[in-house]
């Protein structure tokens, strides 16, 4: 193997090791706190994607508004003192023809997705909260909101393919021999600040010290006061926010359809299964080792085999340590 | 009177465990409660926290009907119940452990002096702060439950069952403890198999059997030790 195609190796897994890892730590939040699958954890990532692109692209929000901008201009001059406080906002409107930019784009989609997990916890897992059978009737349920998220994506972005402007413009790195373009290196870096910051705030903010409380002893959790019929949405909420900005990462690598999001999932559902379930520090040296296996499959094999050799890899660790890499003994 | 229990009933699914159970706490008193095994002294805690419905009866604290209310409601009243099982929060450290027994808002003021209150009295708590729950032992984790209780500032704190599975040298330990935070003026009720920890703790003592108050006594100090014992054991001939 030629240096070159060491350092790719390296580079494409670093890449979807951050794709996997953002992903699959949310998955496993939900599982190890409300004891649940969430199915459509994959479909947050499309609706990641397609909002931050709906309110950056030019096709989108800015699109939408230039009518609007475009009447209150004419109607202003003949309408007195209300039309000259009007005027400067339909000037502006007029002004971001061009999009509102990633910038403003990013936090909003990243919004977006919170509530978006917000009215799923509402709608499909909370009704079934504390009832025989639960964690099945929420796979299903899920499974079913995330089928009507793709469709209705699909009817208000029509199937046309979406892209995302990219953050940073410029020449590819070089990096021993090999380039890498500017985004993956965003990814790279921007991964490990989003999973740092995970970590600061399940360690010490106080939601986030009540989310592991409620994951290791909810019994517990219920005497020391803490609400946990509160911590299950926001939950879901952290989770979803995860899920989001990996779509935003992933929209800048890939076209964004309303399917993106399900192949991801399913990696993502290794991952945790790999770094054993409701371990969130398994589940992210699982996702790079995950990462890695599958670009050097991809490289030695082909991209086809890539799935092959994962799964092989993840019922050869299942068959010596059942938990996963780093799941925790019988509680 | 701080805390009363009338006709009590709760249970799991269509058994009820506790039947018509009825009992009283005055402020500033210690009130330990013994019995046999499975006949309902836990389930009557887990009620009186908010973690089981009650069937019927009333529970109140300060003459508010707590019954029902959700539990964290009821810690928010002071009313804080030290599980059986030194149940903890294992992946946490000792100090997380204790931050979460704060949770409630009530506590926020007074939080670092209550760090120090749990220190003093368990001091081989402060050394392992930074410890995972998981890695203490028994003894260690006992006192790390009833830290946790403690940070929730009690007005009546309920211990169940502190001294179980513990070796002699360590329930003495926690023994002098718990008499030490009865000391402090908290109004306590403790469970314990251990009838003779209680006397050393309680001023009364409620024998609890098939889901009922079967005997009260008196002022502990009143009546004999043996006679206690008699009552647990029966006659001994």
């Amino acid at each position: 193997m030629s240096l070159e195609a060491i350092a790719a190796i390296i580079a494409g897994g670093l890449v979807s090791g951050s794709l996997y890892a953002l992903m699959a730590s949310g998955l496993s939040l939900v599982w190890g706190t409300v004891r649940m699958l969430n199915l459509a954890h994959g479909a947050l990532v499309m609706v990641g994607a397609y909002s931050a692109w709906y309110f950056s692209n030019r096709g989108g929000l800015a699109k939408a508004l230039q009518p609007i901008g475009k009447s209150i201009v004419e109607n202003a001059e003949g309408s007195g003192a209300l039309g000259g406080l009007l005027l400067p906002l339909g000037e502006w409107i007029l002004s971001i023809r061009g999009g509102f930019g990633l910038v403003i784009g990013v936090p909003f989609a990243v919004l977006c997705c919170g509530l978006v997990g917000y009215i799923m916890y509402v709608l499909l897992v909370k009704p079934f909260v504390g009832k025989p059978g639960a964690d099945l009737v929420v796979i299903i349920t899920t499974l079913a909101g995330a089928s009507f998220m793709q469709n209705g994506v699909q009817v208000i972005f029509g199937p046309r393919y979406k892209q995302l402007d990219r953050i940073l413009k410029g020449p590819p790195l070089q990096v021993l021999e090999t380039a890498i373009g500017l985004q993956e290196v965003l990814i790279i870096i921007m991964t490990p600040v989003a999973l740092l910051l995970l970590h600061f705030f399940l360690k010490y903010s106080k939601h986030g010290l009540a989310i592991r409380a409620v994951a290791q002893n909810d019994d517990f959790a219920h005497l020391v006061g803490i609400n946990v019929s509160q911590i299950y949405p926001l939950t879901f909420v952290v989770s979803s926010i995860l899920a989001g900005l990996c779509g935003v990462m992933l929209g800048g690598l890939f076209f964004i359809l309303p399917t993106m999001g399900a192949q991801e999932l399913l990696f993502a559902f290794v991952v945790v299964v790999f770094g054993g379930l409701g371990s969130l520090p398994g589940t992210i040296i699982g996702a790079y080792v995950i990462g890695f296996i599958r670009e050097t499959s991809a490289y030695v094999f082909s991209l086809y085999w890539a799935p092959v050799v994962l799964f092989a890899t993840l019922i050869l660790v299942l068959i010596f340590r059942p938990r996963g890499l780093m799941g925790g003994e019988e509680s | 009177m701080l805390f009363q229990v009338e006709g009590l009933v709760s249970g799991y699914g269509k058994i009820d465990v506790v039947r018509s159970l009825s009992l009283h706490v005055d402020e500033g008193e210690h009130v330990g409660l013994f019995g046999p095994n499975g006949h309902g002294k836990t389930t009557l805690l887990r009620t009186v926290s908010g973690l089981i419905r009650a069937k019927a009866g009333k529970i109140s604290f300060r003459g508010e009907d707590i019954s029902n209310f959700d539990a964290r409601a009821i810690v928010e009243r002071g009313l804080i119940h030290v599980p059986q099982g030194n149940q903890l929060f294992p992946q946490m450290t000792v100090q997380e452990n204790l931050t979460l027994g704060a949770y409630v808002r009530r506590t926020d003021s007074r939080k670092a002096s209550n760090f120090e209150k749990v220190f003093a009295l368990f001091p081989r708590l402060e050394e392992r702060r930074s410890q995972q729950a998981r890695t203490l032992s028994g003894g260690e984790r006992q006192m790390l439950s009833i830290g946790v209780g403690l940070m929730g500032m009690p007005e009546l704190l309920i211990l169940d069952e502190p001294s179980v599975g513990l070796a002699p040298l360590i329930k003495e330990e926690l023994a002098r403890a718990i008499a030490e935070i009865a000391s402090t003026g908290v109004t306590m009720i403790v469970v314990d198999q251990d009838v003779e920890l209680l006397l050393g703790i309680c001023e009364r003592l409620y024998l609890i059997e098939k889901g009922a108050v079967s005997l009260e006594t008196a002022d502990v100090s009143q009546i004999d030790q043996a006679e206690i014992l008699e009552m647990y054991f029966g006659k001994v001939s």
